[in-house]
């Protein structure tokens, strides 16, 4: 990539933000929680990309932000009030900005009308019309703007610029290196030539003096400060130190003529306060015996002190952030992961060695522990963005689908700032964007509707995220009409989803819309339709090890929840063996464990059985049947049985010998080398080195109701046709 | 005469992009000791510490705006003197006004070519060799 290309990647990121900025501006300002701060930014973001594209040429881009800027420039002149009908006009004005800027990004071309509509409503509320044609480009230069010409250089020691008697004060810093008395040449004469030039006064800084017995003759240990008051030019004063630059620390700097001098602080000047090693260190040392402090004492008020404490206190930086490509964060977040492996095989060896000698042992280990813990969380921070980020896109989408289906719709939103992984907000959108669609395209009613059931005319989705339980709760709740069961059951039934005389609790049936094949061709709008149905939303929402559960209220609305894992790259996980083999449970798959007697298991065929729990039914299969390790199942009480939620609300009880414990691991793709295998989804190391498989629940259930079940003909509603 | 490649020049602008654009740019016309800010608090912090021939500034941006930086160079004791040029966009001429009475050098309009900038420096310092 050329650096060109770079920088205006790096514009269309500043652009991405800058759009963030105004669609977040707007949307303020249409809830009327909007100031003249919020106008300026607006404004200053839309100004950035303006200019931004002037620099890289994309003139199009130039010509709309121009018009969407002056209509900003005249809200913060006073001009247009911020009201809704304008702000009405202006977000769709940022849509279209959006487009162009993306359009750029591409490198397609634009077509010469595009935006159109947009501009000329924007043009009208600056009360142009479009016969008014273009307006007049503004010259790219001011005719009668004179300004002084300074020359620089010369200008710092101009006579006429400085105070009264012609006379700079420079504040100089000098400091030789070892380099410096190697070449031999002494500080001292550099101190003398510059005394030659005017009024020097220079303190010592014998703070790096070591102890005697610790010096060495030919390292300088001693530096000066201070300043010099003179007529000479800046560069006779750099030709003092022609011969040693680079072996030494120079800084000339041209200070202020020194105001009225406040209560002068005598300071012991560099002789007196060096101590005794001058005998031990002759090369370095007798400089700092010199008495430098030989300018007359007109100006006691100049008082030498070390540069860094004479410049004015730096104010304190802003926050400051830097851009890392997301890569070198991810190499960061594998080696972790090493180091947690790394760290529990230590971790069993100590724990295998005898007492005596491991308890110093385990003391540092649960230091490293601690450390690689703390490590682990910043380095997740640092992959962690606000998921905002995907937030800010719904507003456009809720705008645009709500003039499609002629309803009103409002977005509210809540925890835009909640931060989340940076792989997982990007594999949010989809599924987020397509829950919105649904709602507004079945959930939310038309203001007809609406009234009549006594709503108000306008529809409410609110999009909300937090924290709860080490999770990620993302929310999507409407105020529509929610799901009609008989409607979906009726469907579902249609489509062969359920068997005909099969029974569904209300729960069921909502669920039902997220079965592959339910959404159809007469489902298919022009909006919540492009053949993707609730089954891939949730697919993807699982594939980031993520559960999507639904709340339909009849009338009132309908709220879809996903519960998110706040990384990918580490794992809570249930460690579980099997005959001789060590798998891992993602333990958001797991319900509860029990040790059931062997009365609660009703044996089927071919191993299989049913487990009454608590008045259920839940089928339950062997492991080692399901992955077909080929070994006999032990029949005895020991064996424990782990029900796991298939994600979808379905439990299967999984028989398994052993718990083993609850770990945090660090999940491996296998993808790459084995492919896709039913019923893994990746592999980690453990502790003790060895590599164990990562289960995944829902393939299991999947296999389970194909190999268990399919004598009965239905799918995989049968545990509750059964308990029924 | 000032020499091109002695300039030490710093840039400010909030934008990475326009910063490393206007770093070619000066490039282009021979500096070669540029120093960048990315915001008006480190603009004065590089001008204060630094030994500087030009601050070339951007208007626009978010906390501290150019005038405001220029205003705070101006007042600061070790950075008072050194050539500021602004950055506006096209058509501001008020604010060029504005600029020149509290002290800027000169000013540029946004987008700029090597040439442009070269002739607003000149006309700041002198002809470049």
């Amino acid at each position: 990539m050329s650096s060109l290309d770079q920088l205006k990647n790096t514009f269309f990121d500043e652009c991405s933000e800058a759009l963030q900025q105004i669609e977040g501006g707007l949307t303020d300002l249409r809830q009327g929680h909007g100031s003249d701060d919020t106008i300026n930014a607006v404004f200053r973001s839309v100004h950035s990309v303006k200019g931004g594209a002037g620099i890289f040429g994309f003139d199009s881009l130039v010509g709309f932000a121009h018009v969407f800027e002056t209509v900003l420039d005249a809200m913060r002149g006073g001009t247009l009030a911020p009201s809704t009908d304008i702000v009405d006009v202006l977000l769709p004005a940022n849509d279209v900005l959006t487009d162009l800027i993306a359009m750029s990004r591409a490198g397609e071309a634009i077509p010469p009308n595009y935006g159109q509509e947009s501009r000329a409503a924007l043009e009208r509320l600056l009360g142009r019309t479009e016969s008014d044609g273009p307006e007049e480009p503004a010259p790219a230069d001011f005719d009668g703007l004179d300004f002084m010409p300074v020359m620089v250089g010369d200008m710092a020691d101009a006579p006429a610029e400085s105070a009264g008697d012609g006379k700079q004060t420079y504040a100089i810093v000098f400091r030789p290196q070892a380099e410096m008395l190697r070449r031999a040449n002494e500080p001292l004469f550099i101190i003398r030539e510059l005394q030659k030039l005017g009024e020097l006064e220079l303190t010592a800084e014998t703070d790096r003096l070591p102890h005697l017995n610790e010096i060495e003759h030919d390292r300088p240990y001693i530096g000066w400060t201070g300043t010099l008051r003179t007529d000479a030019r800046r560069e006779q004063i750099e030709e003092v130190f022609e011969f040693v630059t680079g072996d030494c620390q120079v800084e000339i700097t041209l200070e202020e003529a020194p105001a009225p001098a406040p209560e002068p602080m005598p300071m012991p000047v560099a002789a007196p306060s060096a101590p005794a090693p001058m005998t031990a260190a002759p090369a370095a040392a007798p400089a700092a015996s010199l008495p430098v402090h030989q300018a007359p004492s007109v100006a006691p008020a100049a008082v030498p002190e070390p540069a860094e404490a004479a410049r004015p206190a730096a104010p304190k930086a802003a926050a400051t952030t830097m851009r890392v490509e997301v890569e070198k964060i991810d190499r960061v977040v594998n080696m972790v992961g090493e180091l947690v492996i790394a760290q529990a095989m230590l971790g069993q060896i100590v724990h295998g060695l005898p007492e005596d000698t491991s308890s110093r042992l385990t003391q540092i280990l649960d230091e490293v522990i601690h450390h690689t813990r703390e490590l682990k969380d910043s380095v997740m921070s640092m992959r962690a963005q606000a998921i905002g980020a995907v937030f800010q896109r719904m507003p456009r989408l809720v705008r645009e689908l709500a003039t499609k289906t002629g309803k009103k719709v409002q977005l509210e939103m809540h925890g835009e700032n909640t931060e989340v992984d940076r792989s997982i907000i990007e594999r949010l959108g989809d599924p987020l964007t397509h829950i919105i669609r649904n709602s507004i395209d079945h959930g939310i009613e038309s203001p007809a509707q609406r009234l009549a059931a006594g709503k108000d005319e306008e529809g409410t989705i609110t999009l909300s995220a937090e924290h709860r339980g080490g999770r990620i709760v993302v929310e999507v709740r409407d105020d529509g009409g929610g799901i009609d069961p008989d409607r979906v059951l009726k469907k579902a039934r249609e489509k062969g989803l359920v068997s005909p005389d099969a029974v569904l609790t209300e729960d069921e049936i909502n669920n039902l819309i997220f079965m592959p094949g339910f959404s159809t061709a007469d489902t298919i709008s022009d909006i919540s339709g492009r053949g993707v149905g609730m089954d891939v939303v949730r697919r993807n929402i699982q594939d980031v090890g993520g559960r999507i559960t639904i709340k339909s209220e009849r009338g009132r609305g309908m709220t879809l929840q996903l519960a998110l894992p706040l990384t990918l790259a580490v794992m809570d996980g249930m460690v579980i063996k099997v005959s001789q083999e060590t798998y891992v449970l993602p333990m958001s798959a797991i319900v509860e464990c029990l040790r059931p007697s062997r009365n609660d298991i009703h044996n089927l065929v071919g191993g299989r059985g049913l487990l009454q729990l608590r008045g259920n039914l839940v089928p339950v299969v062997h492991l080692s049947d399901l992955l077909d390790m080929g070994v006999e199942n032990s029949e005895s009480d020991e064996r424990v049985v782990i029900i796991a939620d298939a994600g979808d609300g379905t439990r299967l009880g999984i028989i398994v010998d052993e718990l083993l414990g609850h770990q945090q691991v660090v999940v491996k793709s296998m993808e790459e080398s084995y492919g896709a295998v039913p019923g893994v989804a990746g592999a980690t190391i453990l502790g003790n080195g060895r590599v164990a498989l990562i289960l995944d629940v829902e393939k299991l259930s999947e296999l389970a109701v194909t190999q268990t079940y399919s004598f009965t003909g239905g799918r995989s509603r049968n545990e509750t046709a059964l308990a029924n | 005469m000032p020499i091109a490649a002695a300039l030490k020049v710093l840039v400010v602008d909030d934008q990475n992009s326009v910063r490393q654009m206007t770093r070619i740019t000066l490039e282009q016309i021979g500096v070669r000791h540029i120093h960048e800010a990315e915001n008006g608090v480190k603009a004065i912090d590089t001008a204060s510490t630094q030994p500087l021939d030009l601050i070339i500034s951007d208007y626009n941006m978010p906390e501290m705006d150019g005038m405001e930086l220029l205003r705070a160079v101006r007042g600061h004791p070790a950075a008072r003197r050194i050539p500021f040029i602004l950055v506006t966009g096209r058509g501001d001429r008020e604010l060029v006004v504005k600029a020149a009475q509290a002290g800027a050098n000169n000013y540029v309009v946004k987008p700029f070519t090597a040439d442009i900038l070269k002739t607003k420096i000149e006309q700041v310092i002198g002809r470049l060799s």
